[in-house]
This record gives structure tokens, C-alpha cells and sequence, in this order.
């Protein structure tokens, strides 16, 4: 039996979700024995210029240049699968589609701008059809490996929709709430194992929310901890705001 | 401290292995295929029960037998197309093999029905489960009484069993009467949705029994309709759908206020229902 | 016999007695103020003072994931039904996760029985320890009866001035404290202490919620559409807590898990949630209760009514876990005080 080949590419982001897999250890080889890697810069310097069985694509896409190249991905691509939080909801990158660009680039590089011209931040569903997402900043390897076995079998995979405390309290993790934190956890969808919790830190929901949250009830919550109604929007909208962008046509 | 490795016996969870032994598309959406379990055990079910399949690595749905227990050497279920299980279920081929558990439930009141007039009711998908009774009481015919058949489907199409029901329209001893939601020009039937057949059907409402089996959003209409004319409640019997995730009792999935589907289910009397919130 | 005395100097050596044949389990403090069930090996890792845990003993009778089965496609006739067990000692329960474990119990010894939780059932030794004090505000015991221990150990300990009195309820806690050769007889001044601090628990273990418990269910028949429950709705967040800390709540999904080779593979049972959107979606798509408050209410239906008509019994310990847990506020013993309000 052919191997599928498996590609792996990315658009803006930092690639740390690549870097997951690159670092998941000896159960690398054994993807090796499923897949044929064909394309995956972070491992290999090889190209392939023939069909992709599964393409990975991480990162968002800020530029006519990158929708380019996923409109070719995606022409060449069997099963396109979003990766990582940038490429699923946008990412942290989308939070640059709500300031002004000039505002933006001085703040960030002061007057020492000469970089490429970005437009407004999609994921990359908001521009091709898209497959299968995996979510997460970075991406969990379990889930990955779960979603790849799934396509493997050529069965459908979901990511979960439940909230990340459902995991949370599977591993009993102390609640952030008692202390003293506050968590995006019951508004976030899970999947990830409540891996940030797991080591001490709180969830900043970069999975996104949950298919249909109680908004409302979880900024009382957080209200209720203190929190302003802005830094409310902007904790709730970190990894998400490029999905007001809309599609592209 | 030692591990002991634990067999664990007479677990619900035990499937049996079904072998695919015909594999005929109906439409589009649903197939039907033929089980045989092995050394051609018969399922030995009640029409109107269900059996957990299951492909290992993919997961479990629950299925309908759609199968009279009269046919023994091996049992059929119609499979739509809808979820991760059933879509791949849809790829297997004949001589494959599924995981089976069960039957489980309560299925239609056969005992009771039998020396009175039966009227059954199927929408969509619902005839599945229905023609595991509708074969039962033609293979045992002379123990029932006046046999009246209701269809309702959304189109032609999507029709399932046309070619069996093209044999009960034929049959002298059934009344069968379907209709559609929508159709071409040249369909000759009614068009309509199913409750609009129930004023037309002859009966005798304290001799009638009634077994209703379809979509969630079709009993209230249809009951109502049934209680206009006459029916007792105690007389009107529903498969109620859930999402019978152990078949056991115990998993949750398909509880209904202090009611399993998959145990104490899925059909009950509208007598038992109609105080139930949230049954239908 | 049936009670002995364990003097507290020798508590230590019983605990040295229990990890030295079994794999001794017991609560241990995490950060600010919570407690687990986890892995000891001597008494001063336990907490002999703790509020409930945040997960309910009930991880180790019926696991967040647990094996149904092994299945291997090259070899689909030898399926395995099999469990890895070890003899677990609990330490420490309190009453109220007696009743739940009862609960529990109940349910997977209910036909069809549930041979992998009874299985795992008869690996564990239960030793149960009183609550002298009420835990929080959260606790609702007192309501619900669960203060005083009714049965559901192997043995029970009572912490008295300068003992433990010990109730030795079955064969298997009878052995433990034949074995160990640290138990005394019990005098007349230990009775009469226990006698005085049981008298003391009935005043001081009051239910500050003005309901019998017999009435409990009609409560909740009645009030089935009270804006209460709509009040619930509009807070929760459908995280699930509740339902995962609850010891009585046994829900759960069956998932299968291949290995990467995937020929291989466990169907796995895993805790599920009727607080989860999906909990009661059918293939068609169809939610059955699609509505938070619909899946609040039904939590709470399941705890004081729909099992109470199935097994006889409130399905609510009164451990109080499922208040301490939720963020929104919601709380079992105010909104029970909501609901009696409501109806007047």
C-alpha cells in the first residue's frame, strides 16, 4: 500500500505548532511508517511538485501573495486540514485587524517599518474550503495524532466541543477561579487536556469558543472577578478576531 | 501491590461478529444490509428493538432492526448515512464484518396487537423499524385483524422499500396508503403531509391499535390527529428516537425524566408518554 | 466483633500497615485549601481535616477513562475484555462519598450489571472517617441525611480525644484489624464519648434548608416550570464541573481509541456530561435539550427525582461539590431554597 503523502506549510504564524510534531519524539517514526513526508521545512528540505495526499497549513493569511499559495495548496490537496489556532480562528494575529495600521506599526516598529504590505488578517477557512481544524496555540500532538488517525481510516473527526474545564476536572486541577485567577476555560473549547492548567497557568482560550457559548454568562463571571468589560473583550477576542473579517469571496 | 489482569465476563460490552452478507443500496442516503451472526446464531429479536454496530476504531451507532424475527437465519438493518459511524458502516462491502451487541429494549406491543386491527404509522426513516412488525404480522396474518398501512416521505426518492412496498400495495390483506411532501407532476400519489391520511383511514377506534415510528417533530401532529378519531390513548404506541450510547441503561444518552429509551424503549404507549416532559 | 479501639499514637502504624499490602489511597491538600484523592505511604501525606475533594472517590471505581475492551483487526475473534487491577485501599472517606459510592453501587449492580465497575468494586477497601464538624456552607449532608455513616466500609473511624473508635463492618475490615495487632478493646469511655459526639452532630449538623427529605422529590415535580430553572440557564456556562465532581453522576460517552498502527485499538468508556451541548443530540441532528436550563434542570431532576423513582433513594450526597465548583454561582442548596420559595 502507497503511503499518503503529507505535507506540512505554513503562512504567517510562528510555526510552533510545525514544531510539535517535529518534536513529538520516536512516535515520529511511527508516523513515518504511515505517511510519506513530502514536503515539511522544518524537518526536511526536499519538494514534492505532485499531489498532496493531506496538507497541513498553518498560520493565517494577511496578503494576496499567501491566498495565492493556499488556493494552489488547496487545488493540490486531497484534505487540507487547518493547523493550529492561527490558521483555525486566526490566531493572535487577527487582533491586528481591529487597530489602525499606522497606529500598529508604530507601535510595534516605531519608525523603523520597511516590512511587507499585510492586509487584513483571515483564517484559512475565511478564504478555501477547508477539511479538518485543529485548534489550539499551539496545537496538542495527542489531538494531532488522533485527527491523523482519523484521516488515516478515512473517517470524520471533530474537534471537541466541550468546554476545556471538562478535561480540567478530569485531572483535578485546583480551579483558577479559587486561586484567584481568572480562566477562560468554561467558555473554551476543549480538547487540549486543560494543558495549560495542567501546569499552572490559566486558559487564555486559544482554541476559541466552544460552538455556542454563554457569552453573556461568562463576562457576569468575569465581571464579577473584577475584570473591566474592555479587557473582557479583549481576553474573549485574543485568538479570534479575525473571524469578524468575514470570507473571502 | 501486584496487577492482576481481570477477564471480564458476561459484559454487555461483548460485541458478536456480523457478517455482511448482502449489501443493497435503497437510495442516496440509506442502505440495507443483510447480518449473519456466526454459525448462523439467530438475533432472536422483538420487532421494533435495536442493535448497537459497531466498526472497531471508528465507534458505535445504535440501528433499528428492520427484520422480522420470523426470517431467523440472520437479521437486516437500514443504515442512513448521517454520522461518523454510519458514514463509514457505508463503505464496508459485502463479506465485511461489524460489531453487533444487543437487541435491546422493548419493541412494539406484538401480544397486544394480535386479534385487533392494527394501523401503522411510518415517517422518513421510521418505516425501518416498522417493517420489522409489518413482516412479522404478514408471516403471521391470520392472527391480526384489519391491516392499515400509512407512509409519509419527503419525496419519491427518497422512498425506501419501494419494491417491497410495491408488494404489500398489491397485497388484498393490507391497506397501504402513502404520501409525499413534495413530488414531481408525474407522481400519481397523494401529496401531502403524512397527518392529512389519517381522516381517510376506516377504522374502529376502540379495536384499532396504532404504532407510530418517525421523525421527533411528527408524533404531536399525528396524535392528534389519532385522538380525533377516537383511538385510546393506551392504544397508540411511539418509538421514541434517542441517542442510545450503551443500550444498558446506565450511560445517560437517551434518559427522559426517570425513563431509559434503550431499556425501557424505545416504544412506549402514548398513555405512558403523554405525562413525560420532554418525550415528545 | 464489631468495634475496636485505634489509640491516635498508633495511627501512623496502622497506615505503615495498610501501604505494606496494598496500594493505599487518601486525601491529600493541594493548593488553597483543596484536597484530592491520591497515592500515600504514610500518615503525614494524608489530611485527616478536609473538605470534600475536588474529584469524588468515585475516579476509582468507575475511572475518567477506562478500558471496555482491546480489539486487534488481524485477530477480530479474540477480543479482550480485560482489566489491570490492584487492591486499593481508600482512607479517609467521609460519609457523604460513602453515599455516593453507594449511589454508584446501586446503579451498575442494577440489571443488566455492569461486570467492569463490579470488577473494580471488589478491588477496593473502603475505610470511612466521621466529619466531628460541618465542612462548609456548601455542605448540605444535613438535608440530605449523609452525616451520620449507615454502612458502605470495611471500616469506619470516629476521631475521639486520644483514639479513633473503630466500626468494623465487614469480614474483609475484621481481617485488617486482626492482622495489624494494633487494635484495643473498646471501653466504656470511648462509647461514651462517641455516644456524646454523635448527640452533639445531630444539633450542629442542621439543614438550613426547610425541606424534608421525603419531599424533596414532590419539590421538584412541582416546580418543573418555575422561573428558577430559566434563572439557571441564563448563568451557566455548560462547563461541566458540576457533573464531573458530583459522586453520583455516572454519565458517560463510549469512544474508540486505535493505536497508531491502527489495526489495533481500545473502545474506551469515558466520563460524559448531560451538561455538554451534545450530550443529547441524535444522529438527525435533533438536541433534546438544547437549552442550558433544560440541561440544568435535568441535572437536577436526575439528583432528586428521576433515580428516586428508579432506586428508591436521593441521588445528592450533599457533599456540596458541585456549588464549590461552579463559577457562575450556582448553588444546589439556594436554588432547592429558590425552588420552595417559589411554590410557597
Amino acid at each position: 500500500m502507497t503511503r499518503p503523502k503529507v505535507a506540512f506549510f505554513d503562512f504567517s504564524c510562528c510555526e510552533g505548532c510545525q514544531l510539535q510534531v517535529a518534536n513529538i519524539g520516536e512516535t515520529l517514526l511511527d508516523i513515518l511508517n504511515l505517511v510519506e513526508l513530502v514536503e515539511f521545512r522544518e524537518v526536511m528540505s526536499e519538494k514534492w511538485s505532485g499531489r498532496y495526499t493531506v496538507t497541513f497549513a498553518e498560520g493565517s493569511i494577511n496578503n494576496e501573495e499567501s491566498a495565492q499559495k493556499l488556493r494552489m495548496l488547496r487545488d493540490r490537496s486531497d484534505i487540507l486540514v487547518a493547523y493550529g489556532s492561527c490558521a483555525a480562528t486566526g490566531g493572535v494575529i487577527g487582533m491586528q485587524n481591529r487597530i489602525s495600521r499606522d497606529n500598529l506599526i508604530s507601535t510595534v516598529y516605531g519608525d523603523q517599518w520597511g516590512g511587507e504590505e499585510t492586509r487584513t488578517v483571515r483564517a484559512i477557512h475565511q478564504v478555501v474550503k477547508v477539511d479538518y481544524t485543529l485548534y489550539g496555540c499551539p496545537i496538542n500532538p495527542a489531538e494531532f495524532l488522533s485527527l491523523l488517525k482519523a484521516i488515516l481510516c478515512g473517517i470524520s473527526w471533530r474537534a471537541s466541543d466541550n468546554a476545556v474545564c471538562v478535561e480540567c476536572k478530569f485531572n483535578e486541577n485546583v480551579c483558577m477561579y479559587d486561586r484567584g485567577a481568572t480562566c477562560l476555560g468554561p467558555i473554551t473549547r476543549g480538547g487540549c487536556n486543560s494543558w495549560c492548567v495542567n501546569n499552572g497557568n490559566v486558559c487564555y482560550g486559544c482554541r476559541g469558543m466552544v460552538d455556542n457559548p454563554n457569552r453573556a454568562g461568562a463576562e457576569d463571571v468575569l465581571l464579577t472577578h473584577g475584570l473591566k468589560p474592555e479587557l473582557i473583550a479583549a481576553k474573549m477576542e485574543m485568538y479570534t478576531g479575525a473571524l469578524e473579517a468575514g470570507n473571502v469571496k | 501491590m501486584a496487577v492482576e489482569t481481570v477477564r471480564i465476563n458476561n459484559s454487555g460490552y461483548r460485541v458478536k461478529h456480523g457478517l455482511l452478507r448482502r449489501i443493497t443500496p435503497l437510495t442516496e442516503h440509506e442502505k440495507l444490509f443483510e447480518i449473519m451472526l456466526p454459525e448462523g446464531e439467530s438475533l432472536d429479536h422483538d420487532p421494533g428493538q435495536f442493535v448497537q454496530v459497531s466498526l472497531f476504531g471508528v465507534g458505535e451507532a445504535p440501528i433499528s432492526i428492520c427484520s422480522s424475527p420470523t426470517k431467523r437465519e440472520a437479521f437486516e438493518i437500514c443504515v442512513r448515512q448521517s454520522g461518523r459511524v454510519t458514514t463509514a458502516i457505508h463503505k464496508l462491502h459485502e463479506g465485511d464484518i461489524v460489531g453487533i451487541r444487543g437487541p435491546f429494549g422493548i419493541g412494539f406491543p406484538v401480544l397486544p396487537l394480535e386479534g385487533n386491527d392494527v394501523l401503522l404509522v411510518a415517517g422518513g426513516l421510521g418505516i425501518a423499524p416498522l417493517r420489522s412488525l409489518i413482516n412479522y404480522i404478514i408471516d403471521n396474518r391470520r392472527d391480526f385483524g384489519k391491516v392499515d398501512i400509512l407512509l409519509g416521505c419527503r419525496d419519491p426518492e427518497s422512498m425506501l422499500f419501494s419494491s417491497e412496498i410495491g408488494h404489500w400495495q398489491k397485497r388484498i390483506d393490507l391497506n397501504f396508503c402513502c404520501s409525499v411532501d413534495h413530488a414531481a407532476p408525474e407522481w400519481a400519489g397523494n401529496v401531502g403531509v403524512i397527518t392529512s391520511l389519517i381522516p381517510g383511514v376506516n377504522l374502529h377506534p376502540l379495536k384499532t391499535f396504532v404504532v407510530v415510528c418517525g421523525p421527533p417533530v411528527m408524533y404531536r401532529f399525528v396524535i392528534e390527529e389519532l385522538l380525533k378519531k377516537g383511538i385510546p390513548e393506551r392504544q397508540i404506541f411511539l418509538s421514541l428516537e434517542r441517542h442510545m450510547k450503551c443500550g444498558l441503561g446506565k450511560c445517560g444518552h437517551c434518559q427522559i425524566d426517570n425513563i431509559y429509551c434503550c431499556q425501557d424503549g424505545p416504544v412506549f404507549s402514548y398513555q405512558k408518554l403523554k405525562n413525560i416532559k420532554g418525550a415528545i | 466483633m464489631h468495634q475496636a479501639l485505634l489509640s491516635k499514637r498508633r495511627l501512623a502504624d496502622f497506615v505503615s500497615y495498610l501501604v505494606s499490602g496494598h496500594k493505599l489511597v487518601a486525601p491529600v491538600p493541594l493548593q488553597d485549601g483543596h484536597f484530592k484523592f491520591d497515592e500515600v505511604h504514610s500518615l503525614d501525606e494524608i489530611s485527616l481535616k478536609y473538605i470534600p475533594t475536588i474529584l469524588p472517590p468515585k475516579k476509582y471505581f468507575m475511572p475518567q477513562r477506562s478500558s471496555l475492551l482491546r480489539y486487534d483487526l488481524s485477530k477480530i475473534h479474540e477480543m479482550e475484555e480485560i482489566v489491570e487491577l490492584e487492591q486499593l485501599v481508600l482512607f479517609g472517606v467521609h460519609t457523604c462519598d460513602l453515599a455516593g459510592i453507594h449511589c454508584l453501587n446501586i446503579v451498575f449492580s442494577d440489571h443488566p450489571k455492569d461486570p467492569h465497575y463490579l470488577a473494580r468494586n471488589n478491588f477496593i477497601t473502603i475505610i470511612g472517617l466521621e466529619c466531628n464538624d460541618y465542612c462548609d456552607s456548601s455542605a448540605g449532608c444535613a438535608m440530605l441525611h449523609t452525616h451520620l455513616p449507615k454502612g458502605g466500609y470495611d471500616l469506619f473511624l470516629t476521631e475521639l480525644s486520644d483514639s479513633y473508635y473503630i466500626h468494623i463492618n465487614t469480614q474483609k475490615g475484621e481481617d485488617m484489624v486482626d492482622e495489624s495487632s494494633l487494635f484495643d478493646d473498646v471501653t466504656r469511655a470511648a462509647e461514651g464519648e462517641l455516644n456524646l459526639l454523635r448527640s452533639r452532630k445531630r444539633e450542629l449538623f442542621t439543614s438550613e434548608v426547610p425541606i424534608r427529605y421525603q419531599d424533596i422529590p414532590r419539590l421538584f415535580e412541582e416546580t418543573f416550570d418555575s422561573d428558577v430553572w430559566s434563572q439557571l440557564g441564563e448563568k451557566c456556562l455548560s462547563c461541566g464541573n458540576c457533573t464531573a465532581v458530583c459522586p453520583t453522576c455516572f454519565c458517560f460517552d463510549i469512544v474508540d481509541e486505535p493505536e497508531l498502527d491502527l489495526s489495533k485499538g481500545e473502545r474506551l468508556r469515558v466520563w460524559d456530561s448531560c451538561q455538554n451541548e451534545a450530550f443529547a443530540t441524535v444522529a438527525g441532528g435533533e438536541n433534546f435539550r438544547r437549552k442550558r436550563m433544560d440541561r440544568q434542570r435535568h441535572r437536577f431532576h436526575r439528583k432528586f427525582k428521576y433515580l428516586m423513582d428508579r432506586y428508591g433513594r436521593l441521588f445528592c450526597t450533599g457533599c456540596g461539590r458541585c456549588s464549590r465548583s461552579c463559577m457562575a454561582g450556582i448553588n444546589l442548596k439556594r436554588t432547592i431554597s429558590a425552588l420552595i420559595e417559589e411554590r410557597g
